[in-house]
């Protein structure tokens, strides 16, 4: 008797299990999302958070919100735990993974392996030499060598200058410093008196260009990396009465110093430029382009524009979003080291500032298509290909022609 | 280096070490080994600042002086609180991340607002001391090697304000705290004279009060602590609890002086903290070192960071020789072999008066408590 209700019992399950999952099934098959994996470096400034926030703004703005299943691992700026979280996302079968890489190298191995498992890998700002990553980066577009000649004009061709550099051994440093120094040497009358490494940060900046200041009372030019806002801060802490050019990348306080009339009348000017967070969000949607089957990306390397907000174009913007070629925003909107390069029109009008504070799509907006000509970057050893030839113009200036010879 | 030869240390007889570091302990007026290395620490520094005008025209002013002096101000603060941990055979190994912790509550609560510096910053320094007094209880309590668990309360506390800012510390910096770096008072930065404040408060706290030599004993030897009847456990607790205290207040300076806050602010400090605390001649076993000599540590390896800076080299050269001087400075400054002691004058007394072939005494012979 009980056998046979037993028996019931496990057929009506079993019955009730087939049916369960037939179901589901279908509705996975219906509305299959793709599982897209954002592996941040996480060094804790402002510049990282909002690449994140872009990417996870783009995610959510429809009809990418249906779309996309985006998972966020913050594996911290050591390689092996970056490693570990690639191995993991290529075992979850990831259709596709957009990361901040640590190291142009290191992660080579386990990308390949990612590659041959199906696994799309779009790299943003900093890049790997594996061939068969995507990467979406500024880094060719001459950083070092536009600021530097910007630098060299604004002193007359000759002065005494400082470089505040990056993390040591940093590939993407190395790259900006052999730019800039490609210009410096054009010039006798440009002396390095003193080049240090800021770390990438602010407060280091500070610190090390202060040092640098008590040593070199007669500096007349500062040429910078990110964390200019605390080079001038130090700078400004150092109570001289005249000041000098700094160039430097997109923070926030910079640019607004660099319209502050105050400043300006003591003798501050300068150029800011460098690494743009929005590089994160065009590299998300040349992914999904190439997911949903909308592009057929043939080459690996893909150039983002460099910023380039010279003193006289700097433009406080009244609002969240981007008119008039606006490039900053006002002090009580955003802390003094957000990087203002959030915006890009054409490539990306589906980004406010709030998108980058947030992670929060922007009310109303649908993902644009971008255009069907994307820019290739050149190829740099060390940078984006293991054993290439640069081209010969590999320092050629884009942005600024030398006005003194 | 020294007016001596190591022979001769060896022969001095052990007495004179103990005594003198008693007599350094009780009274501020007699100059012991440890207040030769720290007049040793403060004259090899001045001595630097003026040398280096060799080096720099911009060197040897008063202008470089006040800089260095601002810049050494976090590690300053810093190592009252490790130097403390130092002294009771711990080490804190999360004075980095509690510091940022400090720094990221004084950007948030401050802000303009001139009454919240006042019920911020106890607030602030009572929650870096709880930090403190957690790191406390595990390395009493729970018996967990000190450096284990401040690293691990560091990952903790670090992985909560990571989820509690999402990645960016939200605030405004203080204008208060700013113009402490900014303006003057009596010619000087108005931080110095706070700084100058700290400093007679935490060498009276160290060296001249009941609470600062019973830290002593439990350093030297927490087992004879515990026998006296010292209540060993809750001064261990204290000194963390100190620690904290200063992280965070070194934290809060920092939002002043870089009107700014990152997740990764104190980061930086943490080595700086135990090298001046170890520079200034304290046992890094514990029971030995006084807090003016961290402040000549800390003076002393800032000053060396600038002029190095100024010498133009590569990086690696300027690592290269900042660990090497560091290397020699602690050698010069060992209390049993070096300037320190030999400007003692009563190790002259006793070096001369020594027999030949007279039992070695082993270093450290105080400060070992494992």
């Amino acid at each position: 008797m009980i056998g046979q209700y037993l028996k019931r019992g496990l057929l009506a399950f079993s019955a009730a299990a087939a049916l369960f999952m037939a179901a589901h099934g279908e509705s996975k098959a219906q509305d299959k999302k793709f599982k897209i994996y954002l592996s941040l470096s996480y060094s804790g400034n402002d510049w990282q958070t909002e690449a994140a926030n872009i990417v996870k703004a783009l995610a959510a703005t429809p009809p990418y919100d249906k779309l996309v299943d985006l998972r966020e691992v913050i594996s911290g700026t050591d390689v092996q735990a970056q490693i570990s979280a690639y191995e993991s996302m290529i075992a979850d079968k990831a259709d596709g993974v957009i990361s901040f890489p640590v190291s142009p190298t290191a992660l080579n191995r386990t990308i390949r392996k990612g590659c041959k498992a199906g696994v799309l890998f779009f790299m943003y700002d900093a890049t790997v030499t594996e061939p068969c990553a995507y990467n979406v980066s500024y880094i060719t577009s001459g950083f070092g060598e536009n600021t530097a000649q910007a630098l060299v004009n604004m002193l007359g061709g000759k002065g005494i200058i400082f470089e505040n550099r990056g993390v040591p051994g940093n590939s993407v440093d190395k790259r900006h410093v052999l730019g800039a120094e490609a210009i410096f040497k054009k010039y006798p009358n440009i002396h390095i008196v003193a080049t240090y490494y800021g770390m990438w940060s602010a407060q280091t900046s500070q610190q090390e260009t202060a040092k640098a200041l008590i040593a070199h009372p007669e500096v007349t030019g500062i040429w910078s990396e990110y964390g200019e806002e605390g080079v001038l801060k130090a700078v400004l802490a150092s109570k001289r009465s005249e000041l000098f050019p700094i160039t430097g990348e997109d923070s926030n306080a910079f640019r607004l110093a660099l319209i502050d009339p105050a400043l300006k009348a003591r003798g501050f000017t300068g150029a800011s430029s460098g690494s743009p967070p929005a590089t994160a969000g065009y590299a998300f949607k040349i992914m999904m382009e190439v997911l949903t089957k909308k592009r057929n990306l043939a080459i690996h390397n893909i150039e983002y524009p460099l910023p380039w907000v010279p003193a006289d174009k700097v433009k406080v913007c009244p609002g969240d979003e981007f008119e008039n070629g606006c490039n900053v925003f006002p002090k009580d909107k955003v802390t003094d080291s957000f990087t203002t390069e959030v915006f890009e029109p054409v490539l990306l009008p589906e980004l406010t500032m709030k998108t980058a504070l947030t992670g929060l799509p922007k009310p109303g907006a649908t993902i644009q298509p971008l255009p069907a000509a994307l820019h290739p970057a050149p190829l740099e050893p060390g940078i984006n290909c293991g054993h290439c030839e640069p081209p010969a113009d590999l320092y050629k200036l884009t942005k600024v022609q030398p006005a003194v010879h | 280096m020294t007016k001596t030869s190591p022979s001769e240390h060896a022969t001095a007889a052990p007495v004179p070490e103990a005594s003198a570091k008693a007599t350094a302990a009780r009274s501020g007026f007699r100059i012991g080994p440890e207040g030769w290395t720290t007049l040793a620490l403060f004259g090899l520094t001045v001595f630097m600042i003026l040398a280096s005008r060799l080096i720099s025209s911009g060197f040897g002013s008063w202008q470089q002086a006040q800089a260095i002096l601002l810049l050494s101000s976090f590690t300053i603060v810093l190592g009252f609180g490790q130097g403390l941990v130092i002294l009771i055979g711990g080490l804190d190994l999360s004075v980095g991340v509690v510091m940022t912790l400090g720094g990221i509550l004084a950007y948030r609560w401050i802000g303009t607002s001139l009454v919240a510096l006042f019920w911020a910053i106890p607030c602030i320094l009572l929650v870096t001391g709880c930090v403190g007094a957690i790191n406390g209880l595990g390395a009493t309590l729970l018996r967990l090697p000190p450096f284990i668990m401040t690293l691990a309360t560091s990952l903790i506390i670090y992985g909560v304000f990571l989820g509690f800012t999402g990645g960016q510390p939200r605030g405004v910096a203080s204008p208060a705290l700013t113009s402490a770096y900014t303006s003057t008072f009596a010619g000087l930065p108005v931080i110095l004279w706070l700084l100058l404040i700290f400093i007679i408060l935490a060498t009276l706290v160290q060296s001249h009060s009941s609470f600062g030599r019973r830290l002593y004993a439990v350093g030297t030897s927490p087992m004879a602590a515990y026998i006296a009847g010292l209540p060993v456990r809750l001064l261990i607790v204290a000194a963390y609890a100190i620690s904290g205290a200063t992280s965070g207040l070194a934290g809060i300076l920092l939002v002043g002086y870089a009107t700014g806050a990152t997740l990764t602010m104190g980061q930086s400090y943490l080595l700086p903290s135990v090298a001046a605390v170890v520079v200034g001649g304290a046992s890094i076993l514990g029971g030995r070192g006084t807090y003016l000599a961290t402040v000549g540590g800390a003076l002393l390896l800032t000053t060396l960071s600038t002029i190095i800076e100024a010498l133009g080299l590569a990086e690696g050269w300027r690592t290269v020789i900042y660990g090497l001087v560091i290397m020699l400075a602690l050698l010069a400054l060992r209390e049993n072999m070096g300037i320190g002691w030999a400007l003692t004058p009563k190790f002259r007394n006793t070096a001369s008066r020594s027999r030949p072939g007279g039992a070695g005494h082993k270093p450290n012979k105080t400060g070992g408590n494992g």
